[in-house]
């Protein structure tokens, strides 16, 4: 048996092996989902067990998980639209003008660990009556946003030569317009990164959705864990939840796969 | 009127000096060439006057107005980038139109005036094309052609021809210039090839350094350059330096490198007299030198050694070694070219040799 086969069949095993780790949480959710609680509970574990949808019905029946799911689209959606609205030209003016202090700035706000905002948060808004409202969450949800929006998009900027809007300038547009004629529509690929990162990572937040949010507001994450908050844990309605969660984040990530991929790539998101 | 000029201009980046004021003035309708090497402040000084840079100091006046805060796009310039810049997302009939329509022109009069100027540059065929399905020469006309549309008072090139190839380039250089006589507009040409500044300039402007060297029409820059930098920048093979000194012997004055001794003109006599005994750089072109002819003889040969001959065709290029000297010789083809190893007896016409100053590199005659 020659090396190259050796070293072949050695890289796949590892592949394998990594592969069932990461996975095997994920199908052990997924195959559970499908179970009914005497099957989940039992020893051994049933590979083969009939199938039913109860958690699901129960999930979408008992909970109101329609609200909750329209909830997280809505705070998903308005606090990345509004990210970009902000962080694009932000994004632009620290990669013409090399703004290395508010870059930093940014930065900063990305590796604060969340918790500390927390606080600070919970007194402004509980002073102001907009706790459990749209608007406080959505603000905070921008914080997960914006400093991705802005990484990754100055980093994309950097990538179109200057020339571009200069040349553009010459021709006779204002930096403005030339920003909205000639970069914005080349920057298709970094703003599909940016956006489908940013809401994903909006859409799996809990801890601020935990904290500012109540029954009007309340996002999927926080809906599943209220599974666990009864006396005796619903072990498939908690599965079910969770697929149903994961799901839009994994069509997403699929379509978008070559983007998202950039974008972690780039360096410029913390997990 | 649409000349440009530059007073007392310096560009700074940090502590480097980019431009190091610079003060030329660009006539009307004339086809200005700025050379250099590569890093000595052209694209710089292109952009001050494109208004993406803004000069630190100094005056920049476009026709009779002083646009130092004036933003690009009052300046009415068009620029042709060495990458070209031609925007991705457009065909090419939008590329060139882009400046029209910011200028609310109605689509009517846009369309005419992109066909005329894809008439001049026969891209008639490349009209509904992106930029990425055009070749680096089809890219370049594009480029010229967004520029000619808006028939603007001054035209920018920023080496244009620098991405195509040799025999593209030839066939640009001339249509350019043809180019320029029918538009009748001011062109600022950069360029670090002299080659390009020498055939297509009206008037060379040398830079080094940041610095401005020498202004003067092809001939005149070849002929009389300032100082070595432009003796070295202007001609191809470019001149060869010898450091010599300058000795009076019998009455006679002689230009004395060691190796070997040229007895120089009566006419440099009254300029080299202040520089007896002192040391000197004697420069003489390779297309001055030649083989000795023993009808001709002007009795300034020297012997050297041939360690390369290059042949190109019509021409000949000699690597020589005289003592510690090496030169290049540049000559027609004779019938029996010289061998490698040979020792050639080579004529110097000295009337068009030239002496600088070693420790101010300027030229003495
Ligand atoms: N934005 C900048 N920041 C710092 N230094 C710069 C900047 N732009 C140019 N320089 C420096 O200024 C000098 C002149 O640059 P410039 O681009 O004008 O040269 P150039 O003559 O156009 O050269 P080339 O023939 O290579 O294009 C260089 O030393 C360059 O490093
Ligand atoms: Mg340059």
């Amino acid at each position: 048996m020659n090396k190259k086969l050796l070293s072949n069949i050695l890289f796949y095993l590892i592949v394998i092996a990594i592969a069932c780790i990461v996975l095997f949480p994920f199908l052990w959710m997924l195959v559970s989902s499908f179970k009914t609680q005497v099957d989940i509970i039992s020893w051994p574990p049933k590979f083969f067990f009939t199938p039913t949808l109860q958690n699901y019905q129960k999930v979408f029946e008992e909970q109101d998980f329609l609200k909750y799911f329209l909830n997280s689209t809505i705070v998903g959606v308005v606090a990345v639209g509004f990210s970009l609205v902000l962080g694009l030209p932000a994004a632009y003016s620290i990669a013409r003008f090399t703004q290395k202090k508010l870059s930093v700035f940014i930065l900063l706000a990305r590796l604060m660990p969340g918790i500390s905002f927390l606080v600070p948060w919970y007194i402004v808004f509980s002073r102001l009556n907009l706790m459990d409202s749209y608007l406080a969450l959505i603000l905070s949800h921008m914080l997960i946003a914006l400093p991705i929006v802005v990484w990754i998009m100055s980093t994309y900027f950097n990538t179109i030569p200057r020339e571009m809007e200069e040349s553009a300038m010459v021709d006779g547009a204002t930096r403005q317009y030339a920003f909205f004629a000639i970069i914005l529509p080349l920057s298709g690929p970094g703003i599909i990164t940016a956006t489908t990162l940013s809401f994903i990572f909006s859409w799996n937040n809990f801890m601020f959705s935990q904290v500012l949010s109540m029954e009007k507001t309340k996002t999927l994450p926080i809906a599943v864990y209220n599974f666990l908050s009864y006396a005796e844990v619903d072990w498939g309605g908690v599965m079910a939840a969770a697929v149903a969660i994961m799901t839009p984040a994994i069509i997403l990530t699929m379509i978008f796969q070559k983007y998202v991929v950039k974008g972690l790539t780039m360096g410029a998101v913390k997990g | 009127m649409s000349n440009v000029i530059l007073k007392n201009v310096v560009k700074r980046y940090g502590s480097v000096a980019a431009v190091d004021d610079l003060s030329i003035e660009i006539r009307d309708q004339e086809f200005a060439v700025l050379v250099g090497s590569s890093g000595c402040g052209k694209t710089t000084a292109l952009r001050m006057i494109a208004g993406l840079e803004t000069a630190t100091s100094g005056d920049i006046f476009i026709g009779d107005t002083c646009v130092n805060d004036m933003p690009p796009k009052d300046r009415d310039i068009a620029m042709v980038f060495q990458n070209y810049a031609l925007y991705p997302h457009m065909n090419v009939r939008d590329n060139m139109g882009f400046g029209l329509k910011i200028r609310q022109m109605s689509k009517k009069d846009i369309d005419a005036r992109v066909e005329e100027a894809a008439d001049i540059l026969g891209i008639q065929a490349l009209l509904a094309r992106k930029p990425k399905e055009l070749s680096g020469g089809q890219r370049q006309r594009v480029a010229v052609g967004r520029a000619i549309v808006r028939k603007p008072k001054v035209f920018l090139f920023d080496e244009p021809l620098s991405n195509l190839d040799a025999k593209l380039r030839v066939a640009m250089r001339a249509e350019i210039s043809k180019l320029h006589r029918r538009l009748g507009a001011t062109i600022i040409y950069v360029t670090h090839d002299q080659v390009e500044a020498m055939t297509m300039a009206d008037r060379i402007f040398i830079m080094h350094n940041g610095a401005l060297q020498q202004i003067g029409a092809p001939m005149e820059v070849y002929r009389q350059p300032a100082n070595r930098f432009v003796a070295g920048f202007i001609g191809s093979p470019a001149m060869n330096f010898i450091d010599a000194k300058v000795a009076l012997e019998d009455g006679a004055m002689f230009i004395d490198a060691g190796g070997f001794r040229v007895r120089a003109p009566e006419t440099f006599r009254s300029r080299l007299e202040p520089y007896l005994d002192r040391p000197v750089i004697f420069g003489v072109r390779p297309e001055d030198m030649s083989l000795h002819d023993a009808t001709a003889g002007t009795g300034n040969s020297i012997k050297a050694h041939a360690d390369v001959v290059e042949t190109l065709g019509s021409e000949i290029f000699v690597h020589l070694t005289c003592e510690a000297h090496s030169l290049v010789a540049r000559m027609e083809a004779p019938d029996s070219p010289p061998m490698v190893g040979d020792m050639l007896e080579i004529d110097l016409k000295m009337a068009k040799t030239h002496v600088f100053d070693r420790e101010t590199s300027q030229t003495i005659v």
